[in-house]
């Protein structure tokens, strides 16, 4: 892929991620860490990889996004409104009463959500079902699943991966958001879930692991997924808790975020940095 | 038919085969349950769409929902807490929360699992229920409902749950009036006190009511194969005529059906209520029948709750 393409899409989360922190000014808090570690894949899942409409957000044969991780709705929001399911104005209503934005996805809320998710390490048996009906239909659409490593340790992930195996389904991706943290510390410390990959293979998943927060892994690796060898795929992303706000990477106790106005000035205004480095970049490249 | 008696469970299942032998929509999925729960032979007919999971019932709930999202109508039976108390958050989320078009079936509902022991009696299943807003609730109280019923909950947009039981039980009624979801029937006209229950102990209240009828006490006799939504109308008709009302269920006897029952009237009509049923503790194990008599759930026990409410 030309460089320039990964540049749009470097582009585009960088704009998702100025959309997530316009929610929290409005709302005044929530999920940071596991948004913005997972944004760049939900970017590069709705921007480049799957089959979707933002104009007809339930077009037949569409690919499915299930955020199983449904805390880090502020990504799921922020891509959708990028990618243009709903307008911006709506992003200034999170936090407040009757808004389409909750705190966990709601399907019958807003445009482009296919799950109602969040009561954790569950999202994955909803994919299976999904996998099982469009292979039932003939359909060539492809379920993608966005999981958090701290969900890992409840029971209903295995029962589902189990399932997915068995009934070979080649149309179901995990992209799997391994930031190493949880609310309460390092997931190691917490419940040892390692190795992932191990444990996934051993249910006789496809495994691959990559750098989660650099686009042209993610493009590389979404380019070749689903195998279509009969076994569901596991994309184990590293990725860093909280990546692009700066005061907060790598720190579990940016989980959830309450800022103060002068750090979520500071964040806006080093993402409309990097916003304009990209711009930059892309347009001198187009000259 | 009247009399004649039949296997809830094989007679669902072949209800619910034959009616997805003609409906491509319609899956069955299983928790090493379908076999038993009379799917055996519609998984040698039609193999792409009976799904083995294993015994996971909150993966398979969940796994519904996903199905259900794609338009497909699954049907889940197994044995009855393991579809309801089990999996109950996910039967919130997935079926309640996002509308999905699922079907979940507790068979050996109740106590007919009776010598089991409390891990496999489910005496919660229509109180949990309730409280999941938009969920449907049957149960059919003679074989011909059990065939109206499956008709009826395939043919409904949204999750419903039903329950039957485990041993065979007999036909009740002469009419096979045509089952509406929320409809309850007239059984038998009184003026004493409104006698309202569900499921096959109907059979049983309708013997109670013929011997009171012997001693000199009427009893309105309604029956609910609608658990959830109430028949209000109906309830509240025979409640305004009698001014007395008793329930009956093979459930405990609080969030049950007698809790639905007294909260409606308590708002609307506010009368009387005995509630017959289990009390709320784990129930004892043994012999299906002895068990009800145990519980008073049984003809004689039941005249006599009856019969004591209205002196």
């Amino acid at each position: 892929m030309m460089n320039v393409e990964i540049k749009k899409l470097e582009l585009a989360a960088v704009r998702s991620r100025l959309n997530a922190l316009r929610m929290l000014r409005a709302g005044g808090s929530g999920h940071i860490g596991g948004a913005f570690s997972a944004m760049d894949a939900v970017t590069a899942l709705y921007f480049h990889k799957m089959k979707c409409d933002p104009a007809d957000p339930g077009m037949k044969d569409r690919d499915r996004f299930i955020l199983s991780a449904g805390h880090k709705c502020l990504a799921q929001y922020a891509v959708l409104a990028e990618k243009g399911y709903f307008p911006k104005a709506i992003l200034d209503t999170y936090g407040q009463l009757k808004t389409k934005l909750p705190g966990h996805p709601d399907m019958h809320k807003l445009p482009g959500v296919e799950a109602n998710t969040g009561a954790l390490g569950h999202g994955l048996s909803i994919g299976v079902g999904m996998a099982m009906g469009l292979r039932l239909d003939g359909s060539p659409a492809n379920v993608f699943v966005v999981m958090g490593d701290g969900e890992l340790p409840e029971g209903s992930n295995w029962e589902a991966a189990m399932a997915a195996a068995h009934h070979g389904l080649d149309n179901l991706t995990v992209l799997l958001d391994n930031n190493g943290l949880q609310i309460s510390g390092d997931v190691r410390s917490i419940m040892d879930l390692y190795p992932i990959d191990g444990h996934f293979a051993a249910f006789g998943w496809n495994t691959v692991t990559i750098d989660g927060n650099d686009m042209s892994e993610l493009v590389g690796t979404l380019d070749g997924v689903p195998f279509k060898n009969g076994k569901p795929t596991l994309i184990l992303m590293k990725t860093v808790k909280a990546k692009g706000l700066k005061i907060g990477e790598g720190k579990a106790a940016y989980h959830y975020w309450s800022p103060k106005p002068d750090e979520l000035k500071q964040a806006e205004d080093d993402l409309r940095a990097e916003e304009s480095r990209l711009e930059a970049e892309i347009k001198a490249v187009r000259v | 038919m009247k009399g004649v008696l039949e296997d809830p469970r094989k007679l669902f299942g072949a209800v619910i085969s034959e009616l997805a032998l003609q409906d491509d929509r319609i899956v069955i999925m299983s928790a090493d349950s379908g076999k038993s729960s009379g799917f055996g032979d519609f998984a040698a007919k039609v193999p792409e769409r009976y799904f083995e999971c294993g015994i996971m019932e909150q993966g398979v709930t969940g796994i519904s929902s996903g199905l259900a999202t794609t338009g497909k109508i699954p049907v889940f039976c197994a044995i009855a807490p393991f579809v309801t108390a089990r999996p109950f958050e996910m039967f919130r989320n997935d079926l309640g929360y996002m509308r999905q078009n699922v079907k979940m079936v507790g068979r050996n509902g109740g106590i007919t699992y009776s010598t089991l022991g409390s891990t496999h009696h489910s005496l919660d299943d229509f109180g949990l229920m309730r409280l999941i807003p938009g969920v449907v609730s049957l149960f059919p109280q003679d074989p011909d409902e059990i065939r109206g019923a499956c008709r009826a909950m395939i043919e409904h947009e949204g999750p419903v749950y039903m329950r039957i039981g485990n041993a065979k039980i007999p036909g009740l009624f002469d009419e096979d009036i045509p089952f509406v979801i929320g409809k309850g029937r007239k059984i038998s006209d009184g003026a004493d006190v409104t006698v309202i229950s569900t499921g096959p102990l109907t059979g049983s209240v309708m013997e109670a009511v013929s011997r009171l009828r012997t001693a000199g006490i009427s009893c309105d006799h309604i029956g609910l194969p609608t658990v959830w939504p109430l028949d209000e109308k109906l309830i509240l008709e025979s409640a305004v005529k009698t001014g007395k009302v008793v329930t009956v269920e093979e459930h405990y006897t609080d969030g049950g059906l007698g809790t639905m029952v007294a909260d409606l009237c308590s708002e609307k009509h506010p009368v009387p209520v005995r509630k017959l049923g289990i009390p709320n503790s784990y129930a004892t194990s043994g012999p299906y029948d002895e068990l009800l008599q145990y519980y008073g759930l049984d003809p004689d026990g039941i005249a006599a709750s009856i019969s004591s409410f209205i002196r």
